[in-house]
């Protein structure tokens, strides 16, 4: 009787989760920060959010970067708040969350020292919830099998280096080979973990990580369109924890073209809407921007049961999405494109 | 009730009025605020039922409406209604100055940190509220308090800047110093290098010299970096690390760390581009390390006379920090209470209509009946600081809503009042359950 016990653990972190989520901006937050007209206003209106004195007690000038860093840190703290109170088996999911971010810090990594850039200024790009300690040495490995066995063998992203191991020198297109093939060992890791723990925590989060890998196949596909990557390299990519496999995985790297792609999510009801053709009006949306939708409609049903770890997941999710809308609109403010301003996607509804 | 309290009754200007939580009522509320009766027993009649309350019309004229307010508000006698809620926060017309107090207030944070974080001996608590409590300030006034801290917190970073500055060299220069010592003892009893050089075996190898490599590294970083040293250049490499004796301050996050001094002796270029690279990583303090003895006694007198030099320049420094910190508790509560009153104000002022021929301000408040003398000499009071020839005076109008809720209270009845209305606030005029919880209470829950 997992509801029974779950609250001696993680109860107060539950409860943590919930109440920060009871801060997320709602329709009228983001109506607000929509009518102004500059920074300055933004400002003052973010202060009667949850997000209080954040940006006004920095010294410096009030920039979209700015902006953008102080609501990750702000991010990082709840963060960091909630991993070192939690126990296991929440600890070993919230780390799960961070590998996503390590991985994307190595490759961000991986690709600055190719271009010869210095780590230094590197670094304040990484993640920092994915930050580990032997990533800025991540610039000396020349191959796969140099990175893994130098560098990343300590860190907890060793144990997706299965297939990833290879001897080809490390150039650009390799690097995104890389960032693939690790992310495919880990989300199926994640996967089988969430399942492995069964109840809630499977009904929940099993459904999110499916559709994180459909859109991880569906994005590889659009983007191989035009490279020398062939099906076959792409099929090794594919996650293979979603609902498209195996048929859909199969079809998808015989697709040639963006018209195939569609044929195959024309098979598959919830993919069908997000590939279905705009109608001729003003707000057209990204492939992007419907997967994001689609991805915080699954997150915000997290809430609606308790006793399971996927708040937590669900949380740092539209925490992200939250600060992504937010630069967007600062984005259009400081360069007074008002008519896209409308472009964000909004969260929870909210009362007035 | 603590001084907070004592604070936010000065500087909000309503009495503790309540409201029904119903649709029809303007949203708008001051922060509500206890009345202190002090030996004034409250009539127990109006404990009973509400007070009388009624909606007055103020006209303030322009001049002297920021004094009349101020006293209103030292009396804490009236709640005024938002006449403008259809006008965005920042299209108010006093916005200019409420951002003005902001600014200040800002800066009072910088300072209180700085005070936090430098002073010496460390303040036991936060900074006492002035007493008596000041007034809110006149405009010059205002710009005095802006000019002052502005240059008191001008200062006050620059010396802390030089302050921090010193002690990040003094520690790396106590670092190198403790490389030195430590080192000593393995370079002395290792072999010369020169052996390998004039053998003659290693011919055909081109760089056979000895390259070293020193620095300190945080202790806690020291097995992963070993680990990742191994790793990387395995067999080329050989790693020593010793302990410091004395703590030194670590730069960043001020406390004291004892740090791990590490000599690594390699032999080739590629190597040594890897080695340099990994202590990067790790944010390691290395040092140019010299080859022979003599070289290595003149750095170390070099170093000890430059420590010494730091050592008194980094005492003055803190002898006026420490100054400037005394100077910034003197008057930061001051400051602080007085900003606070004049953003008060401010926002009340935001809160009123111009009239048409913006010769005065028009306000509409609600003020309990029997109070309406105080209000009335209130408003010469602030008529007469500001030396303006025409009266302020006010209009008692009709009002179609109910008016709020007004209870006088103490100390003593307060407690009773809160639990009462966490349930729901008794409407206008209706009978208050507290005077019954005050009887009943103690025989329920404290026989």
């Amino acid at each position: 009787m997992a509801e029974l016990s779950f609250n001696v653990d993680h109860g107060y972190l539950e409860g943590l989760v919930r109440g920060m989520k009871a801060g997320i901006l709602t329709q009228t937050d983001y109506h607000n920060l929509a009518q102004c007209d500059t920074l300055e206003d933004m400002k003052l209106h973010l202060q009667s959010t949850d997000y209080g004195k954040l940006l006004s007690s920095s010294e410096e000038d009030l920039t979209v970067s700015l902006v953008d860093n102080k609501l990750r840190e702000n991010l990082v703290t709840e963060f960091s708040c909630l991993r070192t109170n939690a126990l296991p088996p929440l600890s070993t999911f919230l780390d799960y969350i961070t590998y996503s971010y390590m991985i994307d810090n190595v490759v961000l990594l991986i690709t600055g020292a190719l271009k010869q850039r210095d780590v230094a200024e590197l670094l304040p790009r990484c993640h920092p919830l994915g930050a580990f300690d032997q990533m800025a040495a991540v610039g000396i490995a020349r191959t796969p099998t140099e990175l893994y066995s130098a560098i990343l063998v300590d860190t907890p992203l060793a144990q997706f280096f299965q297939d990833a191991v290879s001897e080809s020198n490390l150039d650009e297109m390799e690097a995104e080979i890389l960032r693939n093939k690790l992310y495919k060992a880990y989300l199926e890791s994640f996967h089988s973990f969430c399942k492995n723990i069964g109840g809630a925590m499977k009904d929940i989060m099993c459904p999110v990580l499916e559709f994180e890998a459909d859109r991880r196949a569906f994005i590889i596909t659009v983007n191989s369109f035009g490279t020398d990557l062939s099906g076959a390299d792409r099929s090794a990519l594919y996650p293979s924890c979603g609902k498209l496999y195996p048929e859909g995985l199969r079809l998808l790297a015989k697709a040639e073209d963006h018209e195939q792609v569609k044929a195959v999510a024309d098979c598959y009801p919830d993919y069908k809407m997000i590939f279905d053709d705009p109608e001729p009006r003003s707000d057209f949306k990204t492939l992007e921007d419907r997967f994001f939708e689609q991805e915080v409609k699954l997150n915000t049903l997290a809430f609606l049961q308790q006793f399971h770890f996927g708040v937590f997941y669900s949380y740092i999710k539209l925490k992200e999405q939250e600060c992504r809308n937010i630069v967007w609109i600062a984005e259009c403010v400081t360069q007074r494109q008002k008519s896209k301003i409308h472009n964000y996607i909004p969260i929870f509804q909210g009362k007035n | 009730m603590g001084d907070e309290r004592q604070l936010s009754r000065e500087a909000a200007v309503t009495y503790r009025c309540v409201r029904r939580y119903e649709a029809g009522q303007p949203d708008t509320q001051q922060r509500g605020v206890q009345r202190n009766s002090g030996g004034r027993q409250a009539t127990m009649g109006s404990m009973f039922r509400s007070e009388e309350v009624c909606l007055v019309q103020l006209f303030l004229q322009s001049g002297s409406a920021y004094n009349c307010v101020s006293e209103l508000g030292e009396l804490g006698l009236v709640e005024f209604r938002d006449l403008n809620p259809n006008v965005n926060a920042f299209q108010r017309k006093f916005v200019g100055e409420v951002r003005r107090c902001e600014e200040l207030e800002k800066t009072f944070t910088f300072l209180e940190q700085e005070i936090n974080r430098s002073l010496s001996p460390p303040l036991h608590g936060p900074l006492p509220p002035p007493c008596p409590t000041p007034l809110a300030p006149q405009p010059r006034e205002l710009i005095t308090i802006e000019e002052e801290s502005e240059r008191l917190a001008r200062e006050l970073k620059e010396v802390s800047r030089n302050r921090d500055s010193l002690r990040a060299q003094l520690t790396q220069l106590c670092q190198y110093r403790g490389v030195l010592t430590r080192t000593h003892s393995l370079t002395a009893s290792q072999a010369p290098p020169p052996v390998l050089e004039s053998q003659g075996l290693f011919d055909n190898r081109q760089d056979v010299h000895l390259s070293f490599v020193a620095g300190v590294v945080h202790p806690w970083k020291v097995p992963s970096f070993e680990r990742l040293l191994w790793r990387a250049c395995r067999g080329y490499i050989i790693v020593d690390f010793r302990e410091m004796e004395d703590p030194l301050q670590h730069p960043g996050t001020g406390e004291m760390v004892q740090w791990t001094v590490f000599l690594i002796s390699y032999w080739g270029d590629q190597i040594g581009q890897k080695v340099k690279k990994i202590c990067d990583c790790f944010r390691t303090q290395t040092f140019a390390y010299p080859e022979s003895t003599a070289e290595r006694e003149e750095i170390l007198q070099g170093l000890e006379g430059r420590i010494e030099d730091i050592k008194s320049v980094l005492s003055q420094t803190e002898a006026f920090l420490q100054q400037l910190l005394m100077r910034a508790v003197a008057v930061l509560p001051q400051w602080k209470v007085r900003v606070q009153k004049c953003k008060a104000v401010q926002m009340v002022l935001n809160l009123c209509s111009p009239s048409v021929t913006d010769k005065c301000l028009i306000a509409e408040a609600w003020c309990p009946v029997a109070k309406l003398p105080e209000l009335q000499s209130a408003l010469r009071e602030g008529g007469r600081k500001s030396g303006s020839g025409v009266d302020s005076f006010y209009n008692r109008l009709p009002s179609s809503t109910p008016p709020p809720t007004l209870f006088p209270l103490n100390s003593f009845t307060a407690g009773f009042q809160n639990i009462v209305d966490a349930y729901g606030v008794a409407s206008y005029r209706e009978v208050n359950p507290a005077v019954y919880t005050i009887i009943t209470f103690p025989f329920l829950f404290a026989v």
